[in-house]
Parts: C-alpha cells; sequence; structure tokens
C-alpha cells in the first residue's frame, strides 16, 4: 500500500559501470509491475537501491513521498521492515527451521511468541506448507525453498514486496502457481515489483511491466500491448 | 500503473518525514533481544565446542601472564613489608666509650622521626651473645673468658621506615661518626634496595607486559567473534535485509565477546591455581631460608573477581572491535 517514485534515477558504480542512467518511473499504491530485461539491464540494481542497499549515484527514490536516500542507517531498519523481499536463491538459514526462517522477521519486530505462531501458520498455510514447519531448509524441495522465502517476506504483512527472479529455477507449472501468490498478496493491498526476465510468463501474467534496456528505461507499458 | 518518464515526486511532507520513525525502546524489546542473544550464543558455542574451547584457553594464557605478574607484584611487596630486618643503622661504639655518651647517641636516635626502634647492645651482651653463638668452639671461649676486659664495643641496631632513602641514611651515617664515641656506622640496605628495585622492576614490566597482553586477548577474542561472524554473514544479510537495526545485530556478537572473556579468565584463573600449588614446595623453601612470611597473597576473591571483569570487558571489546571491522562489509554485501 505505498507508492513508490524513481525520479531520474541513475547508478554508476565504482568501475563506471553504469547499471541504471536517469530511470523514471512510478508505482502506484497497490499496484503490481513486472521489471523485465535482458541480463545486465539493471533490474537487481533497481531493487538493490528500493530497498536502500546500495544509494544512487544521482537521482531520487520516494517511497510514500519519503526520500529513501535521506533515511539514515538508523531509520533504514524501521523502512525495511514494511519491505517484503523474495531472492532468487531464497537466502533460508540452514541451520533454523521452517518456522524460524519464517518467524525471523516477526521476532525482529519483538511480536509474541504466540502472534509469532499464528502468523507463521498463517503465512506457510497461503503457501501451502503447512506441517513442514519443523523441517530444516535443506529438506524441502527447490520450489518449498522458494515457498519459505516468499512466506518470510509476507508474514510481516508489508506495504512494498519486491521480488528478484522468484521463479529462475522453477519449472514453468511452480512458476505460475508462485506468480500467483504474488497477485493474491497484490490484491490485499501490497504493493508489488517483481524483476524477471521471463518475458513468456510475464505475457501469460498481463500485468504492467518496465522494460530496461542496458539500464535505461525502454518502455512501459502491459505485457499485451508489446 | 506505471507511467513514462518525468514523474512528480510527492513533496516531503511534515507527515511523511514521520514516516518510518524509530520507535520508543522498550524495556520488554530489551529483555526480549537479549534473551533471543543469549539463546543464540549458546547454541552456536554448543555447535562449535572444540573452537570454543580452543578461544578460552588462548584468551586465558593472555590473561594469566599479565595476572602472574601482578601476583608477584603483591607479593613482593609483602615481603617488603613483612621482612623483620628492615632497613637501617648498626651504630658500633668505640670499647672505651662511655655509657652516657653511647646515651645521648641513642637519644639522638630516637628522637629523630624516621627511626623506628632503637635497640642497644651492651658490651657484656655482646659478649654473652658471641659466647652463646661460638659455643661449639670451646678454644675460642676458653681464650676470650680468659681476657680481662671484654673486647667486644656495645653497639646500637637502629631500625627506620621504610620512607628513608638511602641518602638520607648515608646522612645519618655521616652525621653519627662525627661522634668521638662512635667508631663504625653500618648501613643495612643492600638486601632491601634489591628487594625495592626487583619490585619496582616487576611493577612496571607487570605494567608493560600487561598492556601487551590485554591487547592480545583483545586481539585473540576479536579473531574469533570475526570467525563466528564469517560463519554467519549469510545471517547478518538476512537480519538486516528484514529490518533487524544495528544493536540487534551485534547483540549475538556481543555475548560471545561475554562467553569467551569469561571463559578465558577461568582458564586464566585455573592456570594460575595450577602454577601456585606446582611452586609452592620450592618457594617456600627458598622464602623460609630468608625468614621470611611463606604464605602467596593476593590470589583472593577481590583478586579473581577482578580478573573475571577484566576478562569481560576485553573480550567484549575484541567483541566490539570485530563487529565494527566486518558488519558493515556484510552489510554492503547483502544480497
Ligand atoms: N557491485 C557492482 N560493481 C560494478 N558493476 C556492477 C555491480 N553490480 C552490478 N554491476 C553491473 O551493473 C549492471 C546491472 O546489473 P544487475 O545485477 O542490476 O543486472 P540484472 O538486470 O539484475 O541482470 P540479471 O538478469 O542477470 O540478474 C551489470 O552490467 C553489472 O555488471
Ligand atoms: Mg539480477
Amino acid at each position: 500500500m505505498s507508492a513508490i517514485t524513481f525520479d531520474r534515477v541513475t547508478k554508476r558504480f565504482d568501475n563506471g559501470q553504469e547499471a541504471l542512467s536517469e530511470v523514471s518511473a512510478e508505482f502506484d499504491s497497490g499496484s503490481m509491475t513486472f521489471l523485465t530485461g535482458h541480463s545486465g539491464a539493471g533490474k537487481s540494481t533497481f531493487l538493490r537501491l528500493l530497498i536502500g542497499v546500495d544509494v544512487a549515484t544521482r537521482g531520487r527514490i520516494y517511497v510514500d513521498g519519503v526520500d529513501i536516500g535521506k533515511l539514515g542507517t538508523r531509520r533504514m531498519p524501521w523502512y525495511r521492515r514494511e519491505v517484503g523481499v523474495v531472492f532468487q536463491d531464497h537466502h533460508l538459514l540452514p541451520e533454523h527451521t521452517v518456522f524460524d526462517n519464517v518467524a525471523l522477521p516477526l521476532r525482529i519486530n519483538h511480536l509474541s511468541e504466540r502472534e509469532v505462531t499464528s502468523r507463521v501458520r498463517g503465512a506457510l498455510g497461503r503457501v501451502e506448507l503447512l506441517g513442514k514447519e519443523h523441517l530444516m531448509p535443506t529438506q524441502l524441495s527447490t520450489g518449498e525453498q522458494q515457498r519459505v522465502g516468499i512466506a518470510r517476506a509476507v508474514v510481516g504483512k508489508p506495504k512494498i514486496l519486491l521480488a528478484d527472479e522468484p521463479t529462475g529455477n522453477l519449472d514453468p507449472q511452480l512458476a505460475r502457481s508462485i506468480m500467483k501468490l504474488f497477485s493474491q498478496f497484490n490484491e490485499l493491498g501490497t504493493t508489488v515489483i517483481i524483476a524477471s526476465h521471463d518475458i513468456g510468463l510475464i505475457e501469460s501474467m498481463q500485468m504492467p511491466t518496465v522494460y530496461l534496456l542496458e539500464g535505461r528505461m525502454t518502455q512501459v507499458g502491459e505485457t499485451s500491448d508489446v | 500503473m506505471s507511467k513514462e518518464a518525468n514523474p512528480r515526486p510527492k513533496p516531503a511532507t511534515q507527515a511523511s518525514r514521520k514516516q518510518w520513525p524509530i520507535p520508543k525502546r522498550r524495556l520488554s524489546w530489551f529483555f526480549a533481544d537479549h534473551q533471543r542473544a543469549v539463546s543464540e550464543t549458546f547454541k552456536f558455542v554448543s555447535l562449535k565446542l572444540g573452537s570454543s574451547l580452543f578461544v578460552w584457553l588462548l584468551v586465558g594464557i593472555a590473561l594469566a601472564l599479565p595476572a602472574a605478574l601482578r601476583l608477584a607484584q603483591l607479593n613482593f611487596v609483602a615481603l617488603d613489608d613483612g621482612w623483620q630486618g628492615r632497613p637501617g643503622l648498626s651504630v658500633y661504639f668505640q670499647v672505651a666509650a662511655d655509657s652516657s655518651d653511647i646515651v645521648e647517641v641513642e637519644n639522638l636516635l630516637q628522637q629523630n622521626s624516621s627511626t623506628i626502634e632503637v635497640r642497644l647492645t651492651d658490651a657484656d651482651q655482646a659478649l654473652r651473645e658471641f659466647m652463646a653463638a661460638s659455643a661449639d668452639s670451646e678454644s675460642l671461649t676458653t681464650a676470650l673468658s680468659t681476657l680481662s676486659a671484654n673486647p667486644l664495643p656495645a653497639s646500637l641496631q637502629v631500625s627506620v621506615n621504610n620512607q628513608v632513602t638511602v641518602d638520607q641514611l648515608a646522612a645519618l651515617r655521616l652525621q653519627l661518626l662525627q661522634k668521638a664515641a662512635v667508631d663504625d656506622v653500618v648501613i643495612e640496605f643492600t638486601w632491601l634496595e634489591r628487594l625495592r628495585s626487583l619490585t619496582q622492576l616487576i611493577e612496571r614490566l607487570g605494567w608493560i607486559l600487561g598492556c601487551l597482553f590485554a591487547l592480545g586477548a583483545v586481539l585473540v577474542t576479536a579473531a574469533s567473534v570475526r570467525l563466528a561472524i564469517d560463519g554467519r554473514l549469510e545471517e547478518l544479510r538476512v537480519l538486516s535485509l528484514v529490518g533487524a537495526t544495528r544493536a540487534q545485530i551485534r547483540r549475538p556478537f556481543v555475548y560471545f565477546g561475554v562467553f569467551y572473556g569469561l571463559g578465558g579468565a577461568i582458564v586464566a584463573a585455573m592456570l594460575l591455581a595450577i602454577t601456585l600449588s606446582a611452586i609452592e614446595t620450592p618457594l617456600t623453601a627458598l622464602l623460609g631460608s630468608y625468614d621470611l612470611p611463606v604464605q602467596v597473597r593476593g590470589f583472593d576473591l577481590p583478586f579473581l573477581g577482578s580478573l573475571l571483569l577484566m576478562g569481560l570487558v576485553l573480550g567484549v571489546m575484541g567483541a566490539l572491535l570485530a563487529v565494527k571491522q566486518r558488519i558493515r562489509g556484510a552489510q554492503e554485501a547483502i544480497y
């Protein structure tokens, strides 16, 4: 439920590589958008800037009117608690159970253990993993691991949900079911941005899409328009 | 819906500047975080028991050395205090010295503020002591008893307090030598001076080595915590991404520091106890021969307490150092 604005954002790395050049885009509160382009187009960089992991060289990024670049290290964590992130390689903690992995954001946020339990079970229910709470991540299939990652991203009821190649190594059928999950969360009001280069999948979703080409925004529109 | 080009950024209004504020901390959060950190520490340590024990030993040795020096220093000071034959002078009178002259010198010394005790051994007493001491040698005692006059002089044994310097003693000696009745004045300070310079040496050495070893303990702990962090970089990244504050990320590692520091201090105390019991017999023999107090002092509760505190502080310092070095890099490497 948050509006995101990129205002002429440029990201140049120390080695001179310009990953994003003068990118301007607006994402309405409660929208769901795909971010696509070839490998190296700057999709991950776009998301990294939005999470505040990296800072823009030029330009500004506003979330609900607040310049993310000006949050500072002390306020940044509180912003991140409202942003759920799903990675291509899920980043689950191998020494923790599925339950503890999903519970992590809630425990950071000091929810009571009772609330933690009910919310974690709710999130695992959504990704159809109830009953596997006490397994370790290594005991799950790739698709299940990815779903645990999604459960962790949404368990804190974030206002923004970002995903970087969430279906990268999943079979097409699983990929579609995961995309459906994202649109379900979107229907609950979450602003969703999904980076993916899986054009076929994106087209099948009929969603607004931002195209990046070598760091420049080339096109914005519904995939069906193209 | 996404729109092309030049979107008007919404101005940062008063309300939006209040977005994602840093909330007031709550005590229950504090306890919950610490409880989590402690259980994390135990979990991690029990997983890596071997390397944890190794760290304990390293920190323990680094702490034991300055602690041992401190003990040695305490005991040398104790020796200094407990030494029966305090610094002092022996004043030997002429054989023919008048008893009134002797009393005059005795009074003079007693008025001196630095003297603690003045003990007179008159000629007869000296002879008796000499006879007793040489009782084995029959020829000597018979020779002495045949003498009509006592050949031994009267003497004064003067002990002075610890603040008296060698120079002051020497000045006092010269002053006494000017009296006609005084034959010789002998300063007894050699053994004491040695002891004092030894104490001083040990004290300085203790400070220098103490600082070096403390630094060593900090670095060892820092290195261990850094290893622990490296083993958990992934966790750091995830924590940072889901919005853990810097303090929340740092906390488990500070507990590692506490754990390693306290463990190291316990190992150091054990090492010291073992060492003390090992050197007790030879030390007793050595000190006993000098008529010195044998009890090793200072290895007591306050000493152990400060050792633990020291370990704790050094461990936490090491941990903070390591965390400072590592967390920034880890956060940059997030995702
Ligand atoms: N830390 C970095 N230092 C220098 N250059 C970088 C860095 N990170 C990314 N780049 C460069 O920036 C460009 C964009 O990278 P980015 O990861 O955003 O691409 P992407 O669109 O996510 O690609 P992919 O689909 O393969 O994930 C690439 O050319 C990459 O080499
Ligand atoms: Mg990428």
